[in-house]
């Protein structure tokens, strides 16, 4: 019946004379990709998410960018020096043309800068902290341009990884509705824009003109495919080249079907926050179900906590291999991470123990909130760590829900210690927003919904910030990072991977640990 | 018949205001958008304050009800939270491939159906009617998921004759994109299609089947055989007819159905219309196009059911006389 019903509809349409396009059987260069980044908008500094970037990454592109091992390497700036404590010089790329034609110039900085420091207002958000400590851009030459900072700022380049180049326009700030409309995007990137609908398709182009080379790819195809099932079947029925973010239960079929996967563990983790700033806690309760006073403010607590979390079982069964279990906020190896931060395998009596001598022999109850759907394996490891603490005698109950609910209840005091995540550009984002104390003025603690207070970290870390970037600020920041976690502020869990797979018109794919999608990862074969 | 118009419309209005009350409470109390807006892993608290008060979500929800309220009398639903474009013009670009899909499902749906039924309910109890009516409560009762991700596993990953997803290559015709009119959109259209037509062909089936069962020992069609009329003559001028009435209603809300709520099918076969929209738009809590959606699923229905009405009157003539 299936099969008539096609013939009829074929037929059909051969009768109404319309015009039939052939199926095209796609080009060996052009790349098609499922992706689950859902492109939100064309406006380059509208909202620093992965969902934006990684697709307009192709379009666009950076003075500086951040390489696998997060080292910066030079983009539309080919050097860049430290004049004095406040000022910095960028010498930019010479015959680079955006995709109109005209020559990019230290004018396109200075645009850019301003349009995001100035020109956009809520509810985009997140590019103005990267220029917030800009206090003037000074063009010197037509391919020089030098920025002056507010104070010292030894991670100017690292910010400035984050900013997208757009070319400075006569006529004023485009508006973001007028870049939406795609007719308006213009980068230097390896890339044209071709066609965007939102929440379908992205087309791209090849940028002949491309100062890095002529790019791989002819065409490039996204399709936004959030379901990971249906990313996975595109992939399998060789729809699509290249689909990210596979769950890792598909793993094996996919490769068994023959295609390749990759993955890198990602530049961020998941752990747990505890509520430190209060004196009593929602739903913690003594075993008879009576409240009894924030039984967290005691290390031993969150250290009974951590050692009756097996965080080997998480990434091992949970993950399926797919995660690596953690003791800070980045994976061993990246800049600014300790070697001596090894997450220990789990010590229950250990842990009842330490509860014991806390003031708590029969342990307590509490509630362990977290998303689910948001991270891999968010709600089943709330139930993992449920049955691993109910060995230490500490009462669980798991409450998984979807994001946005999650983050509208934490942020009204619902939850008493809950599952949360971290990434950005370096370590020290993190730890600086994460466990410093909570300090607008000083821009600390962002992230530090449990108020967690530690004055000779905040010290210690604060004076690491301040290092030029390099190995001697990376050893500061391990330091801090040692020195806060030997208090557990936070139980670290894992660091979960970014998993993507292809089929065979991709000779090979370089994963980004910042999870980032894009064509220029990935090499065509020479089929 | 003033009347019936204008109590019509009134019940219409009625239905839409309270429909957008409960949509709105309702996605309210399922969270704050902002947290899908910004980047929670680095946003600070003000961050967040800001975008709040950008969206005007910090007022008090009756104030966020009254100006939604003014703005759709504007005829304005607002800019969607997450794609910064006009909600209502999301939603019509959308509607085309919503639109196909049902359409197409529904055309071999309601013949073929009728057929099934008529068919089965000639001679009940036979054979034709047994395996009709088993495999009509079979593809009933199986989810449409379930069934989605068969099709797919056969038509697309098993035999490679289908692709598992996406529209196609599309062609504008009316200022839209239409994936019908092309080879390419064709092959994609085939198992969305028969995901959202075979539940439908099992219920039409059903109800003609029931439907005929009964007419077929009514007098009338009893003196259609005495007076040596063909079969093929009772059944397609005398039972057809009659038991067109329910057909009609099921087919109307059908289709509405699947314009508004093919939300399973369209999101496993990454189908980019109004279902897959109203979804993604809910689990991103984007309120505009939620209701945007709601407003134009209600009007859909409003109308299909007035357009049901208005074909009764010509099938039957016991109801052109009561309206």
């Amino acid at each position: 019946m299936g099969k008539k019903l096609r013939m009829g509809m074929f037929a059909a349409a051969a009768a109404l004379g319309l015009h039939v396009a052939s199926v095209l059987p796609s080009t060996a260069q052009e790349l098609r990709v499922a992706t689950s980044y859902k492109l939100l908008t064309l406006d380059p500094h509208y909202a620093v998410l992965n969902e934006n970037i990684a697709l307009l990454s192709h379009m666009y592109e950076r003075l500086l960018y951040q390489d696998e091992a997060l080292d910066l390497k030079p983009g539309l700036a080919t050097s860049w020096k430290r004049l004095s404590e406040t000022q910095w010089e960028f010498k930019l790329r010479e015959n680079v043309r955006f995709q109109d034609g005209s020559a990019f110039s230290a004018e396109d900085v200075v645009y850019t800068i301003r349009r995001i420091q100035g020109f956009l207002k809520p509810p985009s958000g997140g590019f103005q902290a990267y220029v917030k400590s800009i206090k003037s851009v000074a063009v010197s030459g037509s391919l020089t341009v030098v920025i002056e900072t507010e104070g010292s700022v030894p991670t100017l380049p690292l910010q400035l990884s984050n900013i997208f180049i757009m070319h400075h326009e006569a006529a004023g700030f485009r508006t973001t509705e007028d870049l939406n409309s795609g007719a308006l995007a213009n980068g230097t990137g390896p890339y044209k824009f071709d066609s965007w609908q939102s929440g379908e398709t992205l087309k791209l182009t090849r940028n002949e003109d491309y100062w890095g080379g002529k790019p791989s790819w002819s065409e490039v195809t996204f399709r936004i495919i959030e379901s990971p099932a249906a990313r996975v079947a595109a992939l399998v029925a060789q729809d699509v080249d290249l689909a990210d973010f596979i769950p890792a239960r598909d793993v094996e079929g996919v490769k068994k079907r023959g295609l390749k996967v990759e993955s890198v563990s990602a530049a961020r983790s998941n752990f747990l926050q505890f509520d430190l700033g209060r004196e009593e806690l929602p739903e913690v309760t003594d075993k008879d179900g009576n409240p009894i006073p924030n039984p967290f403010r005691d290390v031993r607590v969150r250290r009974a906590l951590a050692m009756a979390t097996d965080r080997q079982f998480l990434a091992d069964k949970i993950l399926l291999g797919y995660g690596t279990a953690a003791a800070q906020f980045f994976p061993n190896g990246l800049p600014g991470t300790s070697p001596k931060l090894v997450p220990e395998p789990p010590d229950y009596e250990k842990a009842k123990a330490l509860l014991a001598e806390a003031g708590f022999p029969n342990g307590f109850n509490l509630s362990l909130a977290g998303s689910s759907g948001r991270y891999p394996g968010d709600g089943e490891t709330l139930q993992a760590i449920a049955q691993n603490w109910a060995r230490a005698g500490v009462g669980v109950k798991p409450v998984a829900v979807p994001f946005s609910v999650f983050e509208t209840n934490r942020a009204g005091g619902k939850y008493a210690v809950w599952y949360a995540g971290c990434s950005g550009e370096a370590v020290d984002i993190c730890l600086n927003a994460v466990v410093a104390s909570p300090d607008k003025a000083r821009g600390t603690g962002a992230l530090n919904y449990g108020n967690y207070r530690n004055q000779a970290f905040d010290d210690v870390l604060a004076k690491a910030r301040t290092i030029e970037v390099g190995p001697e600020r990376n050893a500061a920041i391990a330091q801090a990072a040692e020195l806060v976690m030997a208090d557990q502020p936070v139980i670290s869990l894992y660091h979960f991977h970014h998993i993507s797979a292809y089929g065979g018109k991709v000779a090979s794919y370089t994963m980004h640990p910042r999870g980032w999608t894009t064509a220029m990862q990935a090499v065509p074969s020479d089929k | 018949m003033t009347n019936v118009i204008l109590g019509r419309f009134l019940q219409a209005f009625l239905l839409l205001l309270v429909m957008s009350l409960i949509g709105f409470i309702g996605i309210h109390s399922a969270g704050n958008p902002v947290y899908n807006i910004v980047n929670v892993e680095t946003a600070s608290a003000e961050d967040i304050r800001e975008a709040t008060i950008a969206l005007g979500l910090d007022q008090p929800l009756w104030v966020q009800y009254v100006r939604f309220l003014e703005n759709v009398g504007t005829g304005n639903f607002g800019t969607s939270y997450i794609y910064h474009l006009p909600a209502f013009g999301l939603l019509l670009s959308k509607l085309p491939a919503t639109f196909e899909l049902a359409f197409l499902a529904m055309l071999p749906a309601a013949p073929i159906g009728t057929g099934l039924g008529l068919l089965a309910g000639r001679h009940p109890g036979s054979i034709l009617d047994g395996l009709i009516l088993r495999s009509s409560v079979f593809a009933l009762s199986i989810p449409s998921f379930w069934l989605s991700m068969m099709l797919i596993l056969l038509g697309a990953i098993f035999t490679g004759w289908f692709p598992s997803g996406g529209r196609g290559e599309t062609l504008s015709f009316l200022g839209q994109n239409w994936s019908f009119l092309t080879l390419d959109g064709l092959r994609h259209l085939a198992l969305p299609v028969l995901a959202l037509a075979i539940p439908n062909i099992a219920l039409i089936a059903r109800l003609a089947r029931s439907g005929t069962v009964e007419v077929e020992r009514l007098d009338f069609t009893r003196f259609c055989r005495a007076k040596g009329l063909s079969p093929s003559r009772i059944l397609f001028r005398h039972t057809l007819p009659n038991i067109s009435i329910p057909i009609v209603t099921i087919v109307g809300l059908q289709f509405g159905g699947m314009l508004a709520f093919a939300v399973v099918v369209e999101s496993i076969f990454a189908w980019p219309g109004i279902g897959k929209l109203l979804i993604d738009s809910i689990q991103l809590l984007d309120r505009p196009v939620v209701m945007a959606t709601l407003t134009f699923v209600s009007a859909v229905f409003v109308l299909l059911n007035a357009l049901v009405d208005i074909t009764y009157s010509i099938l039957d003539p016991r109801v052109r006389v009561s309206v």
